[in-house]
């Protein structure tokens, strides 16, 4: 599918990375409320007062967006923290230059009215995750406060089927559910969850969701008007919620749901305010995490994979 | 097929995607070269063996129920029409469904173990196996129906000693297809939820940036569905040995 896409980017018209106001853009999943100051920053027009013609793409999968962006084939690329260090340590040329969602969203739920009450209540339980490698060491740790190992309980790989295996059954508790989503889904549906948040059971802080360039852009003027009109439309959003939503789903109807409505309020605190600014010590503090975890290999010097752009 | 030339193919391909690689420039992390996926093959032999017997014991399985499942519906169309009228839809149905819709509905009812990837490749083996029998049981050669007649034969004799023995080419070619598809079954069954398999490695390795490695199972994935297709091929040759070539079936 990659290799697929690839190749249709390839044979299009040319590399947007020649034409210095027009960017390609491609999310990490279908649009959702995370993307709010992206999108209300185009509706507002504080991409083309700017001088920027802002295209966004989705693709079929969220692994996808870096590797293209490392291939030259898109300009932008919204991605995830914990990827990022390790496409970096994997020699994809790619550098973090603004944050979308500045906490983490990822949190292990539970049903709220099940038997797990604690971490420990996990002990010998079916757990549901869906990306490979990070959400062990997710899990590997949060246990690890409890005394309990990743032998303590069976892991599943259930690839993004989150609320339905726990409404079935199938797991007892699930990491990857996105707090400001899945809590607000199991609600809707009438079985409420209860979220242990990642930061509050040993994972070190990081942001969700950032965007991610090419190395060799950095000094593009173009990325740095294009971070200056996120901040304008996270500005927006968070002073005008509700007009934000409404351009939110103008000519997007079939975002117009309870889901959406409620994620979006819920995910309004999560976004990052600064977001060109670039928070040394936390990104070097999680790098030394995967390191310890043995996820990455080793810590190339942070102005390599992480800036903030412009002077 | 003589081995000889599914060597060259092979080559040619490796060969082909090799080309791919040095006349594109497309970056390892998007397609590996044949080199760094064979090294990767060779790093990771046992642990990759381990998840291929699990796919294999799926798929297997899955062609076994399926057949039986297959075989046994074809069946019943022959004999009683009335029922044709009902199970022809459902076989069509369960065609027009993308197995990729149905694949989680199964995870979460069949849970996230063996029985649901099995139940996937006999989905995906079904239609094949049924239509290719049904046709079969339906074509007998009109004259050997008329010396039945002739001779007074009862109905069920009819079908056991003239109908199914001619059909069972037909079913043979039914059964070629479905082993070269099975395993896109039990894949995709891993695919939407699993601990153990192929198709969970390739998950696994994606997640994780190890490109190579996924090329590495997906390399044994084919190698697998080709093994299988030829030993299905060579048996069935030796079973139903009065077959012959012309009577088209799928070679």
């Amino acid at each position: 599918m990659t290799l697929l896409l690839w190749v249709v980017l390839t044979a299009g018209p040319t590399s947007s990375a020649t034409a210095s106001n027009e960017l390609n853009v491609m999310l990490d999943w279908f649009v959702n409320p995370d993307h709010a100051p992206l999108f209300v920053a185009l509706e507002k027009g504080f991409f083309t007062e700017r001088g920027l013609k802002v295209k966004f793409m989705t693709p079929s999968n969220p692994n996808d967006p870096p590797k293209l962006v490392a291939a030259g084939k898109v300009d932008l690329a919204v991605s995830y923290q914990h990827q990022h260090h390790l496409q970096v340590d994997k020699g994809l040329p790619l550098v973090r230059v603004a944050t979308l969602i500045a906490t983490p969203l990822n949190a292990l739920v539970v049903l709220a009215d099940g038997p797990i009450r604690s971490l420990a209540d996990l002990k010998g339980k079916t757990i549901g995750y869906s990306i490979g490698g990070f959400e062990s060491v997710l899990l590997k740790v949060m246990l690890g406060t409890q005394g309990l190992s990743l032998k303590d309980v069976k892991l599943v790989n259930i690839n993004f089927s989150l609320s339905p295996s726990l409404f079935t059954g199938q797991t007892q508790a699930v990491i990857g559910a996105f707090r400001n989503f899945e809590l607000n889904q199991m609600d809707i549906a009438g079985k409420p969850g209860r979220a242990f948040f990642v930061e509050e059971h040993g994972i070190p802080p990081y942001d969700e969701l950032i965007m991610v360039a090419h190395r060799n852009r950095v000094q593009d003027e173009a990325l740095k008007l294009f971070v200056e009109g996120i901040e304008a439309g996270v500005q927006f959003l968070v002073n005008h919620p509700e007009e934000s939503w409404q351009l939110f789903i103008r000519g997007r109807d079939s975002l117009d749901d309870e889901l959406n409505r409620r994620a979006w309020i819920d995910t309004l605190p999560r976004f990052a305010l600064r977001p060109g600014a670039l928070d040394h010590n936390r990104y070097m503090r999680f790098a030394r995490f995967l390191k310890n975890q043995g996820m990455i290999g080793r810590i190339p010097t942070l102005e390599s994979w992480a800036v903030e752009l412009g002077e | 097929m003589p081995v000889p030339r599914l060597g060259i193919i092979c080559i040619g391909l490796i060969l082909l995607w090799q080309a791919v690689v040095w006349i594109t420039q497309v970056p390892p992390y998007i397609l590996p070269p044949p080199k760094s996926v064979v090294l990767a093959l060779m790093d990771h032999g046992p642990e990759l063996l381990g998840h291929a017997g699990i796919t294999l014991i799926e798929i297997l399985a899955g062609l076994t129920i399926g057949t039986i499942f297959g075989a046994g519906s074809a069946l019943l169309m022959m004999i009683s029409r009335g029922t044709k009228h009902w199970i022809m839809p459902v076989l069509v149905i369960s065609q027009a469904i993308p197995v990729f819709a149905l694949a989680p509905l199964l995870v979460l009812w069949l849970g996230y173990g063996l029985s649901s990837k099995i139940a996937m490749a006999v989905l995906i083996i079904f239609f094949p196996v049924t239509a290719a029998f049904y046709d079969g049981l339906r074509s007998t050669e009109p004259q050997w129906l008329e010396l039945a007649r002739v001779m007074d034969a009862p109905p069920h004799a009819v079908l056991r000693e003239i109908r199914i023995p001619a059909a069972l080419p037909a079913l043979a070619s039914g059964l070629r297809v479905a082993t070269a598809v099975a395993p896109i079954g039990a894949v995709v069954g891993e695919w939407v939820g699993s601990s153990a398999g192929l198709g969970f490695y390739m998950l696994h390795a994606n997640a994780r940036m190890q490109i190579d490695m996924m090329f590495a199972a997906l390399a044994l994935l084919s190698a697998m569905a080709l093994i299988l297709y030829f030993i299905a091929d060579a048996g069935l040759r030796r079973l139903i040995f009065w077959q012959t070539e012309q009577e088209g079936t799928v070679r």
